[in-house]
């Protein structure tokens, strides 16, 4: 984005060495002279209005006893009830502790494949080669979680195509589709398979922008590949690396829903309640709204919490962040 | 991103105070405000007999008489022959343009289909679009449509789907039109089919807009029909057992031991897909809502020992691999795999049975299907689930108009319109030459169009109950269904709270949905049996204990107490 000039434009003829005088603009004229740009945002912000603020707004039934049939106004506020409700459901702990366990995995294991997996593109010089793995690894982003799971249940269900193959070769069937002690590792190969690829492509951005003559001085000067890896192209996408970090650490308690709810027959509510499952069966199955929405705004305050506080470490790294430091 | 100027209210500091506004902001204001309890879902029981304003009823006179005559309700009458159809109803007049949400099962037929605008010509010229949602989705995303409204004109819904409804009588008398007015007293010359129905099922679709006060009881629902019998079982593959040379099971060792003696993993055959809702019949344990009175009080199923036998024979099944062992997973088709005869015994609705008959007969299956009958454990005497209600309802929107409510009760008696008339053929089997054939016996027979579009469960077969429900179709299916039935009718299990609709308060229901899932746990091996004493305490503590003070109020109401 182009920074926007805010100050004066310089005044014609104005003696040399005489110092520029900012003089600061009303809102009028800062008006006038934005207005295009104003304009152009008008439809960005006018979808947040609608489909952000104005829902967000609705966050205040946390805080009431609501209910869908009394007008709005009539029902009562009950303080924090909901969220005492909340902290003290047997099903929320473990739920926030599943969600935590898939986030820290899904940042340990997908995050770095995905730089892998972009380094290894960026090193590919066939065309050809480079669309062929760029489409196998990307194409699995577009499929929906059931889809997803489908494949799983077919490829590696105790039915499926590998246990199959495995009876035939005197074996045994795999049961990992329906064994809560391999969740994990599934839910990992999950993500691995679906999103890894749409990870790359953002990394495979950041790579195109490093300017090529860095790699070539760098060879000129006797570095080889690792060299020029570590020197060149890490720094290089170090910034988006931090700014991805971020939004992950902002997005720890939010790691998905269908995927838990599609599989929670399979392995049980205990291996994948996570909040988003949680919100869905105590909140919007039981239609208790308001417990739901509690259950939501604990999510988006800690999310808040923990992006703010990500930014400002990554300040003090001396990193950019989410947003310059001014 | 670009720097953001002096000015700007999104400046790093600026945004942890303005973060820190708005969240003290939002926790402020209910601080000041007055704080109370929280209500929930108390539950209710409401009574659905003794009322002065319910239809009228003037009996219809059948067309035909049936060939086996049963013991109705839990052994109807059915027919082995079929009559000519008569006229059943005179049709009504009718330019409005309504939408009725449905359940359905598989792919839904389009509503361009001749046998739509045959229906809507032969009722008198409204028109039905059907919103046709996911019958398996049906009952858990059917709170969200009522609540928000979003449901059309009308929603057709079956009685068990209520059970996801966190507080369904609030819901009814909130979001349906309040029909008494239009239907109490006389209604047989509009609506003669109506006003056949069983006073029974008018009953049953009553609830109380205030559940504390009787007197504010209405009318807020189309009763479906009310057959009683078995409305589920275990359904064998009888072809698949004679081939094996065993024979159908007549107590669950028997069970068990057919099951050893099939199932072979390596070979891809299973005896049992699921066995949740039908199985608990055979070790003695209440039905929907699972409570017993024994000695001197009422019991759930879960504190009893059965429970644990229960889900011991469930446990066994798994470990000894007689389950298909991606049943878990919840993402097979059961029908298929029954068809194919990778699953010996299917757990299903009683349709099935006439499903897969049908498509027996018309070359899409092979074999035939015969259910499980009354069967006990360890000598015990058998108890048999048969249906205790109407199936369901069909509500109209409160925002209606009169008139409009009377449009679509035209077509609701249309629908009502019973075996033999012409009115029952259409709605069974659609345009004859299109849909069915008539066989050399006489009976319709469905063509492939006919059995996509019309046997497809469900559209207006389903809208509206019929004056009296018989066994029809396949005349050898009737006749096996007739015998089934007589097999079975001594071993109904009984009603402790008929003359009620029961519905417990919202915390038991959340509990109980995390009883289901701990169960599953038991059942497919994610946990120990030594775990069952823990569940039920949680699942007694979490609102079990005050349910037992609920519906033992209900039982005493019930039992004239």
């Amino acid at each position: 984005m182009a920074a926007i000039e805010t100050s004066a434009p310089p005044v014609k003829g104005r003696a040399a060495g005489r110092p520029t005088v900012r003089r600061k603009r009303t809102v009028g004229q800062r008006l006038r002279h934005d207005w295009p740009l104003l304009l152009m945002s008008a439809p960005a912000l006018a979808q947040l209005a609608v489909f952000f603020y104005w829902p967000s707004s609705w966050n205040i039934i946390a805080f009431m006893d609501y209910s869908a049939y009394r007008p709005f106004w009539d029902n009562p506020f009950v303080g924090f009830a909901w969220f005492e409700r909340l902290f003290s459901d047997p099903y929320f702990v473990p739920a926030l502790l599943n969600t935590l366990k898939f986030s820290a995995l899904n940042l340990m294991f997908l995050f770095p494949l995905s730089i892998a997996l972009a380094l290894i593109m960026h090193s590919v010089v066939s065309t050809k080669v480079r669309s062929v793995f760029q489409s196998i690894v990307y194409l699995p982003y577009f499929f929906s979680w059931v889809l997803v799971v489908t494949i799983f249940v077919q490829v590696l269900g105790a039915d499926g195509l590998v246990s199959n193959w495995l009876l035939g070769l005197g074996g045994d069937r795999l049961d990992i589709m329906s064994d809560p002690s391999t969740f994990t590792f599934l839910a990992w190969l999950q993500w691995a398979w679906k999103d890894a690829g749409w990870g790359m492509i953002i990394f495979l951005a950041a790579l195109a922008s490093i300017n090529p003559s860095l790699y070539e001085a760098a060879a000129v000067d006797g570095a080889g590949r690792w060299k020029r890896m570590w020197h060149i192209t890490i720094p290089g996408i170090r910034p988006v690396i931090v700014l991805l970090l971020i939004l992950h650490i902002g997005n720890i308690l939010t790691v998905g829903f269908e995927q838990y709810q599609l599989q929670r027959a399979a392995v049980g509510y205990q291996t994948t309640e996570v909040l988003d499952t949680f919100v869905y069966y105590r909140g919007i199955q039981d239609a208790a709204y308001s417990f739901g929405t509690a259950a939501g705004l604990f999510k988006g305050v800690i999310g808040l919490i923990l992006i703010l506080v990500a930014n400002n470490v990554a300040h003090r790294l001396g990193e950019q962040g989410i947003y310059q430091k001014s | 991103m670009a720097t953001p100027s002096d000015g700007s209210i999104f400046r790093r500091r600026s945004l942890f105070k303005a973060a820190g506004i708005g969240a003290a902001g939002i926790a402020g204001l209910p601080v000041m405000a007055a704080c109370s309890d929280i209500e929930s879902g108390s539950g209710t029981s409401q009574s659905t007999e003794g009322f002065d304003f319910l239809p009228e009823y003037k009996e219809y006179e059948l067309p035909v008489q049936p060939d086996l005559v049963g013991e109705p309700p839990n052994h109807p009458s059915g027919f082995t022959t079929y009559p000519e159809p008569v006229d059943g109803v005179e049709a009504a007049e009718g330019a409005g343009e309504y939408e009725i949400t449905v359940p359905m099962w598989g792919t839904p037929p389009s509503g361009d289909d001749p046998y739509f605008a045959a229906l809507q010509e032969a009722w008198g010229g409204t028109k039905i679009n059907l919103r046709q949602a996911d019958g398996n989705t049906f009952a858990d995303t059917s709170v969200q449509w009522l609540q928000a409204n979003e449901f059309g004109d009308a929603i057709n819904m079956f009685g068990w789907m209520t059970d996801a409804h966190p507080n369904f009588q609030e819901t009814v008398v909130n979001t349906f039109y309040d029909l008494t007015d239009i239907v109490k007293g006389d209604i047989s010359e509009r609506w003669p089919l109506l006003a056949g129905e069983p006073t029974a099922s008018w009953g049953q679709s009553v609830w109380s807009t205030d559940p504390t006060d009787p007197e504010t009881a209405r009318i807020f629902g189309v009763p479906q029909n009310y057959s009683s019998g078995p409305g589920n079982g275990i359904f064998v593959r009888t072809d698949l057992l004679e081939a094996a040379n065993l024979a159908m099971p007549t107590t669950v060792e028997e069970v068990l031991e057919v099951a050893r003696a099939w199932s072979d993993g390596d070979a891809g055959k299973w005896a049992f897909l699921g066995l949740d809702y039908v199985t608990p019949e055979w070790f003695g344990l209440a039905s929907s809502p699972g409570w017993s009175f024994i000695d001197g009080k009422l019991v759930h199923n879960c504190e009893r020992p059965e429970y644990t036998e229960w889900l011991e024979f469930r446990r066994t099944c798994w470990d000894e691999g007689l389950i298909h062992p991606d049943t878990p997973t919840g993402t097979l088709d059961g029908h298929a795999l029954h068809i194919a005869g990778t699953i010996l015994m299917s757990q299903d609705g009683i349709s099935w049975w006439a499903d897969y008959t049908n498509q027996a007969l018309t070359g899409t299956a092979t074999g035939s299907i015969d259910p499980i009958g009354a069967i006990g454990f360890n000598g015990r005497e058998p108890i048999r689930y048969v249906n205790k209600t109407v199936g369901g309802w069909t509500f109209f929107n409160k925002d209606l108009e009169k008139e409009q409510v009377e449009e679509l009760l035209d077509v609701m008696n249309f629908c009502s319109a019973p075996y033999g008339t012409k009115e029952y053929e259409l709605l069974q089997y659609g345009v004859e030459g299109t849909h069915f054939t008539y066989g050399d016996d006489g009976i319709p027979v469905r063509t492939e169009s006919g059995t996509t579009v019309v046997q497809a469960p469900v559209n207006f077969k389903e809208m509206s109950g019929q004056v009296q429900v018989f066994l029809t179709g396949d005349p050898d299916l009737v006749q096996r269904r007739f015998e089934y039935n007589a097999s079975v009718k001594d071993f109904a299990e009984t009603d402790i709270f008929a003359g009620l609709r029961v519905e417990g308060p919202a915390e038991y229901k959340t509990a109980a949905q995390t009883l289901l899932d701990q169960q599953d746990d038991v059942s497919y091996g994610r946990a120990e049996l030594s775990a069952i004493p823990d569940m039920v305490e949680t699942f007694m503590s979490a609102g079990g204990e005050a349910a037992r003070e609920h519906f033992t109020k209900a039982y005493e109401q019930a039992q004239g107490n």
